[in-house]
């Protein structure tokens, strides 16, 4: 096509002072984006490819690059905006469906925004975390309806399974196939050293992460991918996928191009082959058939592990959480429509689901009223992005929270959303060796461990203010939170008072 | 004796380590200058070779019997005894790279002398090492040779 | 133990080194003729044109040899072995040895040129000596002619030209380097070497006679009858393995002196020789000759010390390497460059101001031929002397040789550096 009706989205500026032609960018770029002029010496940039994913910013030694907004006005426009223009001239040459990658950027309120927390002030006092404990412990699983105990003081209560976590943040499910399996092995890795949780997603288990399955949270999906008794059992626990909330009601396409031999195997399917989650389970029409799967699963593994669920968060969350928890599930994982993805029509990521805390804070209210939250814990998911974040959720009543975006950041994401092109130069949302081997778990690890403590630092710093000793004291402890610039139904929802009150 | 070892199945191909080792290795000590505008450029000890999907950087393997030392016809390859760093004299170098051509492991460079790596003068992790994105290159004395 | 060497430069200097690693208490005495410490004989040319300071071309520190208990005897012309009494005669004292090794190295052929014997501005070109007198009499206004288009006659020529008004080569063969070059690459070296160096190049020629005044050369008159003008005159025809004292004392010479190949043990159980004045076996073809070329005789040295303190090391097998520069153009030739024979083939690889042969027997490389394309040319030395298989190589041989010309198991064993050879 020689004429191009979308314009460039980004320039890259080099400061040809600064270049020593290195050639560093040029062999970082899988869009390639730079190259030796015919001098084989000479580096020259052409911007058209240019994703803004900053790899060859970040290696440059001498700072020579610069990534830069590429700005080209179109008449003012509220309706027509540019966005809209240039997707529609992408549909009308590709006559396809709109694929993004990552959470929606759209400016759709962000709760946590508008949500202030408290602090302890002369009535009682504030702690302070680096001199007094601080739990920031949490157990996920059923809980038993109240507790017995003989004389002696034993409990007589047969407890159902549980999972302890040594930090509220687990790492939401991200298949082998979506990421590299690099990028799986340090979430694992770090999940270990942490004390918490990796979900291995869809994707099946690679054999590598063996050495982390006590630490790995393992999905049935639709795609029944990779799920066998080993499979089951090689877990911490098991989840159920029933939707995504970066794309609620579809279902998922790993291209055969990305089928590698490794995906191969741990999907157990053909290579090269189109790995396709259709959007319902199929053996899944109704609340008793759900039930009979999440029996089964409690058969196949000795009743010896919890069941989880993983819902987006749509309109009736609520609801259908309750209808879970009746169903035999011990943990129910809401994912909102902020949330990440490997790849999602951009159509549906961006208009499909409810924000989390909305579902998160009327499925906790719902599951109160009806008597049975102890039956469950609440996992909440859909983008968290710092400690603050994970506070207002567990004060809105969540047990636990799943983060992925903000793991894969501290591993060299860029947010640049183009994960589906599978070129991700992070070596993360891609399976060719040449990308997937830049990202070292072993410094990879290290760096999620970091991000992790920090935020438990932080998550106990603010406990602390609130004069809070342990994470069981703030869930739920919605008095704790204020609404800033909230209508009335919005804080009826959240079940918060507005800020002054 | 700790020395670079490089792990292929890590290393990028973005020869970094090469621009960090002329770095280290120039007058002015400054990225920029020594890779541009510095006369006589310096010249990297540390060598990135295959492409992106193989690769490797080697340098001097600082061999226990070192075959550019006993090939050297001016006296100007030693091995230091106490460090076991083999050094290149520049003043007494001339030039001829009688090291370079018998070296098996095509680790000597050609400057004006024969130029080689010194693990950075032994003042802790060489630059090539501390400069590797990927931790390619590790600094170590569990290299593993058979010795 | 008394251990005496006689000669002092590489091969020398290796047999004492390698004996005191052996040998912690022996006592090593190395004799040599020159006034001086050992030093670097290749770098005379260097210091003619006066890019190497004399300090500088000290093989090692002089605290190196107390530190090391070697006993190094200056300007000491050793004049005969007493095979019988186990002692060597040098000046007028006699000096026993338990074990001996001749390291006499080369002396240099002069050729028979009328007229030229004994005249004060004639020179050969082989120690700093030699050096010395020549840097004396040259100036700017010299006209010098270097009789002799070989390593030396070639180096001191470049040498020369750095400080003489004009240098004209004679050589008696059709091109310039015959040792180390092919004759493709020799034409478009001596194409260098004239528009580089300004140097005059009279090929297939002998200096047939030498006029003089009085005890000085005024010119020289070339067999084509042609006369150049000539204020110093340099003899550079070639270099003869220096094996009269071992033929004096009766061991078994034949240009050079004859060695076991492995253990460089002559026919005398107590007398070895290393070195230039030697007859090797090549490796490569199995033929004798003389490898006066440095690696060789460190090699060489190097085992006849160890066989001397009663190690075992011994040299698997000997070939030629050589290394030189000329005005920045580097040359490096190993091997058997000059293979004739159907047996051989070989493979040119010509590109801008680079040029490189390789030179094969069936599927071993065998020697090569590079012309400031040397860079690895290392890992083509290690290629010809492990005898390795090429056509087994993965990766390809023909550009700069790196890490991935071979298979991940010997590629691993090379990164680690732990090669056996």
């Amino acid at each position: 096509m020689s004429v191009n009706y979308i314009p460039r989205r980004f320039t890259v500026v080099r400061d040809k002072e600064l270049c020593i032609n290195c050639g560093c960018c040029v062999r970082q770029c899988s869009n390639e984006c730079h190259f030796f002029g015919d001098d084989g010496k000479t580096v020259f940039s052409d911007s058209n490819s240019c994703v803004a994913c900053h790899r060859c910013v970040d290696l440059c030694p001498t700072g020579a690059l610069r990534i830069e907004k590429y700005v080209c006005d179109y008449r003012e426009n509220a309706n027509w905006t540019p966005q809209y223009q240039q997707e529609i001239c992408r549909q009308a040459e590709t006559g396809g469906v709109l694929l993004s990658g990552m959470g929606t950027p759209k400016p759709y309120p962000v709760y946590w925004d508008k949500i202030l927390l408290n602090a302890s002030q002369v009535t009682n006092p504030s702690i302070d975390p680096l001199r007094e404990p601080m739990e920031i412990r949490t157990v996920l699983g059923r809980k038993p309806e109240k507790l017995t105990v003989e004389k002696k003081g034993k409990s007589t209560v047969d407890m159902p399974p549980q999972v302890m976590l040594e930090t509220p943040i687990m790492f939401s499910a991200m298949s082998f196939g979506s990421i590299s399996l690099n990028a799986q092995k340090s979430l694992a890795m770090a999940a270990k050293e942490l004390g918490t949780l990796f979900n291995v997603g869809e994707g099946g288990l690679h054999p590598d992460l063996k050495p982390y399955t006590d630490r790995a949270i393992v999905q049935v999906a639709s795609g029944r991918f990779g799920v066998h008794s080993d499979y089951l059992n090689n877990s911490r626990f098991v989840e159920i996928k029933i939707g995504q909330g970066a794309k609620p009601g579809i279902g998922g396409h790993l291209p055969g191009e990305k089928v590698s031999v490794e995906v191969s195997n741990a999907r157990m399917i053909p290579e090269g082959s189109d790995a396709i989650s259709p959007a319902p389970h199929h053996d899944i029409y109704s609340i008793e058939d759900f039930r009979q799967l999440i029996w089964a699963i409690k058969q196949a593994t000795g009743n010896s592990k919890p069941v989880s669920v993983k819902i987006a968060a749509v309109h009736n969350a609520a609801a259908i959480v309750s209808g879970c928890a009746r169903a035999g599930a011990d943990i129910i994982a809401i994912d909102g429509f902020r949330g990440g993805t490997g790849a999602a029509p951009a159509r549906i990521r961006d208009n499909v689901g409810i924000p989390i805390e909305l579902a998160l804070a009327a499925a906790d209210q719902r599951l109160r009223d009806e008597g049975i939250r102890s039956r469950i814990s609440l996992v909440a998911a859909g983008s968290f992005r710092c400690s603050a974040d994970i506070v207002k959720a567990i004060a809105l009543g969540a047990d636990a929270c799943y983060c992925a975006s903000a793991p894969l950041i501290a591993m060299g994401c860029h947010m640049c959303q183009t994960c589906n092109t599978g070129k991700c130069n992070w070596g993360i949302a891609t399976q060719r060796p040449e990308l997937t081997k830049r990202l070292n778990p072993d410094i990879m690890y290290k760096r999620v461990v970091n991000l992790i403590n920090a935020w438990n630092h932080e998550i106990k710093e603010i406990m602390g203010g609130m004069g809070i000793n342990s994470v069981d004291s703030l869930r739920g402890n919605r008095l704790m939170l204020r609404g800033i610039g909230l209508s009335e139904k919005e804080l009826e929802i959240l079940g918060i008072k507005h800020a002054g009150e | 004796m700790k020395k670079v070892y490089a792990i292929e199945e890590l290393c990028l191909n973005c020869r970094l380590c090469e621009v960090y080792c002329k770095t280290a290795h120039s007058r002015s000590k400054d990225v920029v200058k020594a890779n541009k505008y510095e006369d006589p450029a310096p010249v990297s000890r540390v060598t990135v070779y295959g492409d992106n999907f193989l690769s490797a950087a080697l340098n001097c393997r600082h061999c226990d019997d070192p075959r550019c030392v006993k090939a050297c016809i001016t006296g100007a390859m030693t091995k230091d005894k106490k460090t076991g760093i083999v050094y290149v004299n520049e003043d007494k170098c001339i030039g001829c790279m009688t090291c370079l051509a018998v070296c098996p492991y095509g680790c000597i460079k050609t400057g004006k002398t024969a130029v080689k790596c010194d693990l950075c003068r032994n003042e802790g992790e060489p630059a090539c090492v501390k400069n590797c994105p990927n931790h390619a290159l590790v600094y170590t004395d569990k290299g593993g040779e058979s010795k | 133990m008394k251990y005496i060497v006689i000669g002092g430069s590489a091969a020398g200097l290796a047999c004492a080194e390698q004996i005191r690693r052996e040998d912690k208490t022996g006592e090593i005495t190395v004799f040599t003729k020159e006034s001086i410490m050992p030093y670097s004989r290749p770098s005379i040319s260097y210091y003619l044109k006066g890019t190497v300071k004399e300090s500088d071309m000290l093989l090692r520190r002089n605290s190196y040899y107390g530190a090391e208990d070697i006993k190094i005897i200056t300007a000491a012309q050793v004049k005969a072995i007493d095979r019988k009494n186990k002692c060597v005669k040098a000046g007028r004292k006699s000096y026993p040895y338990d074990k001996l090794c001749i390291c006499t190295g080369s002396k240099p052929f002069v050729p028979p040129v009328k007229n030229a014997a004994g005249k004060v501005n004639a020179f050969t070109f082989l120690d700093l000596e030699n050096a010395k007198q020549i840097k004396a009499k040259a100036g700017k206004n010299t006209r010098a002619v270097v009789i002799g288009a070989g390593l030396i006659g070639m180096k001191a020529a470049e040498g020369l030209s750095k400080i003489c008004k004009s240098v004209d080569v004679v050589e008696l063969a059709p091109r310039v380097l015959p040792s180390i070059l092919d004759e493709k690459s020799a034409k478009s070296v001596k194409k260098f070497l004239e528009t580089e160096g300004h140097i005059s190049f009279h090929l297939e020629q002998t200096v047939a006679e030498a006029k003089s005044k009085g005890d000085v050369i005024t010119s020289v008159v070339l067999s084509s009858g042609k006369e150049l003008p000539c204020d110093l005159l340099i003899l550079a025809v070639g270099v003869r393995p220096e094996s009269g004292l071992a033929e004096k004392a009766g061991l078994e010479v034949n240009r050079g002196i004859i060695i076991d190949p492995a253990t460089m043990r002559t026919s005398d159980e107590n007398i070895y020789a290393a070195g230039d004045c030697t007859v090797s076996v090549d490796m490569l073809d199995g033929s004798r000759k003389v490898i006066a070329l440095w690696p060789n005789a460190v090699n060489q040295g190097i085992a006849a010390g160890s066989q001397m303190a009663g190690g075992g090391k011994t040299v698997a097998g000997s070939y030629s390497v050589n290394a030189i520069d000329f005005y920045g153009l580097r040359i490096c030739t190993c091997g058997l460059i000059n293979a004739k024979g159907s047996r051989y083939t070989d493979k040119i690889i010509n590109s801008g101001g680079s040029y490189k042969r390789l030179i094969f027997e069936g599927n071993k490389l065998v020697g090569y031929v590079l012309i400031n394309s040397s860079e690895n040319a290392g890992i083509y030395t290690s290629l010809i002397e492990t005898g390795a298989d090429i056509s087994a190589l993965p990766g390809d041989i023909y550009g700069t040789p790196g890490p991935f010309v071979f298979a991940k198991a010997e590629r691993d064993i090379r990164m680690k550096g732990a090669l056996a050879l």
